[in-house]
């Protein structure tokens, strides 16, 4: 593409030159106009062509505008000061002053300034015309990328949401309250109230790129409420949360996910069952909430790297936070494990 | 005669929606109910039910766990709340399986298709000594992602593999955690015949007969595996097969 507008360019200034010549029926010998318009435009040609590879190895296009105009300015100076430079090395070699110019009997670094400034319109007609195609298609791979982003996006949003209305789950519990129908009327209709609310939670949150953490507790407790329906005694739930941790922001289902993941490896693997402890405090000299699940069982490599919890609250955190926000998944002594959520207030 | 059934979910809410969609099905006795597998173990080898209920998924060791540890296999409903597609051991078998909640209809359907099935084969087992598997007894075989019901009449060939075996039905040769001596004092005899240290053989499976250097004898079966028979045991198999 480079070399189609380039040599397109010159050669449409050689036959301008050239017409407009004609036109205007200079006074001056054809043969001289022409080989002068030849000279100008075969080292136009040569000097453009370096101030390209200047450029593109200064990496000057890839700046921001405001940077990069003194460096044009500059390279502007430079490229059309060389150019006059062979310019007049050729009128000088071959002969091709006009008259009027060997009439002014200017001196030589008159007649380089002369020159220069003569071909700083050509060159700033270049360096124009360089930088013009360039923004425009920067701009058109800019948005590219942003479509690109914006894509990837929506597929994390649908692979959360995916994750989140866990099929085994809700149809769990969905026999769970057909039997409670008849058992016991009343807690089958709080509990269709918990699972509407849950389904409403992770069908129309993921809009919201913070919520208070009352919010996401609220999600929480209904979620446990039904868990309890199925694990009976086999559960029992600790909650430790400081009352100026509840109005703070925090990312939505990132808890719930990780309370999800705490029950799933934690408490429906073990006959036995077990506690599900979960904390908030305020840390505000380090100025970080700081959020703890703490439930029995044991780490595993696969946990660790394929579950889905862990690896999409790393990559929230690191989005919403950068590297101010921490998570930390270890094991305890006697069979427990604690995560740990650190974000800045 | 009623059905003897025995219901094995975790869940106890589980259990009692089932036991009150049974209730409908006068042709199903219920006669316990297991939390887990171990339990289920127990109460399965104490009273031999003909038919389970199972759950896929509970804690500590899973249905098919469980089935695998059977020596025979009552025949089986599973139930799970998971999508037919989301347990691929049902790809590649038509086991019979209901999902939660679970559909009076298919319920239905599942327990005729059940009454169609040979399941009411009394008369037609000939009688053994306690403890010995019949031709028609099922059992469970799970091969990573695969599992299927196989009548031990199907079974061609066992192949001892250290602490495992071999086992060769139709194009399917998975591996079970039992050894071959196990498996031996469990079969019956007139079926099934030790033809050498490596190898157990379904005499109604065998296509050729042909001798042997040494005195032995080489078999072909139907599905193409040739099997020596030991000189020890050429005498006996000359004897069984005269009969």
């Amino acid at each position: 593409m480079y070399w189609v507008l380039q040599l397109g360019g010159w050669g449409t200034f050689l036959a301008g030159t050239f017409f407009l010549a004609n036109i205007f029926n200079l006074e001056y010998p054809e043969a001289i106009i022409i080989n002068r318009t030849i000279a100008i435009t075969l080292t136009g040609l040569l000097v453009s062509h370096l101030l390209r590879e200047t450029l593109k190895r200064a990496r000057l296009m890839q700046k921001k505008l405001e940077q990069s105009i003194p460096w044009l300015l500059l390279s502007l100076a430079l490229s059309s000061f060389i150019h006059g430079f062979l310019v007049l090395a050729c009128f000088e070699a071959f002969d091709l002053y006009l008259s009027q110019e060997a009439i002014e009997k200017l001196n030589m670094g008159q007649l380089l300034l002369a020159v220069s400034l003569e071909m700083s319109t050509i060159m700033l007609l270049w360096l124009t015309i360089y930088c013009v195609y360039h923004y425009y298609t920067d701009s058109r791979q800019r948005q590219l990328d942003q479509l690109k982003l914006e894509g990837a996006i929506k597929q994390m949003e649908l692979k959360t949401l995916k994750a989140h209305l866990n099929p085994h789950f809700i149809f769990n519990s969905l026999n769970s309250i057909r039997a409670l129908v008849d058992l016991d009327p009343a807690r089958a209709r709080r509990a269709i109230t918990e699972l509407s609310n849950l389904l409403r939670g992770s069908l129309y949150t993921e809009q919201a790129q913070l919520v208070p953490l009352q919010k996401e507790i609220d999600m929480i407790r209904d979620y446990l409420a039904l868990e309890s329906i199925r694990f009976e005694d086999r559960m029992q739930v600790d909650w430790q949360i400081a009352a100026d941790t509840l109005s703070l922001s925090v990312p939505p289902m990132m808890l719930q996910t990780l309370v999800e993941n705490a029950i799933k490896h934690g408490i429906g693997t073990r006959p036995q069952g077990g506690r599900i402890t979960i904390s908030s405090k305020k840390l505000t000299e380090k100025n970080l909430l700081v959020l703890e699940i703490v439930n029995p069982g044991a780490l595993s490599g696969a946990i660790l790297q394929t579950g889905f919890g862990v690896s999409s609250t790393r990559s929230r955190l690191q989005l919403l936070y950068g590297a101010a926000a921490r998570f930390e998944i270890v094991s305890e002594p006697e069979q427990t494990v604690k995560v740990t959520v650190s974000i800045p207030l | 005669m009623p059905i003897k059934t025995i219901l094995i979910d975790d869940e106890r809410l589980a259990r009692v929606e089932l036991r009150k969609l049974l209730g409908d099905f006068s042709e199903i006795e219920i006669i316990d109910e297991a939390v887990n597998a171990d339990e289920a173990l127990q109460k399965i080898e104490a009273l031999q039910p003909e038919l389970i209920f199972l759950d896929i998924q509970m804690p500590g060791k899973t249905g098919f766990d469980l089935l695998s540890e059977l020596d025979r296999s009552p025949e089986v409903i599973f139930t799970t709340a998971y999508h037919e597609y989301a347990i691929k051991a049902f790809e590649f078998n038509a086991l019979d399986y209901l999902t939660k909640p679970i559909d009076p209809r298919r319920l239905a359907d599942a327990i005729q298709k059940l009454q169609g099935n040979d399941l009411r084969r009394t008369g037609s087992t000939p009688v053994l000594a306690p403890g010995i598997l019949s031709e028609q007894d099922q059992v469970f075989v799970k091969d990573g992602e695969r599992c299927w019901f196989v009548k031990l009449g199907e079974i061609r060939l066992f192949e001892s593999v250290g602490n495992y075996a071999r086992v060769f039905f139709g194009p399917n040769k998975p591996l079970i955690l039992k050894s071959l001596n196990a498996l031996e004092e469990r079969l019956d005899t007139k079926v099934f015949f030790r033809t050498n240290r490596k190898h157990i053989v379904n005499l109604r499976m065998i296509e050729k007969v042909e001798p042997y250097f040494n005195g032995g004898l080489l078999l072909e079966l139907k599905g193409g595996e040739k099997i020596e028979v030991s000189r020890r045991q050429t005498l006996r198999f000359k004897e069984m097969m005269s009969l």
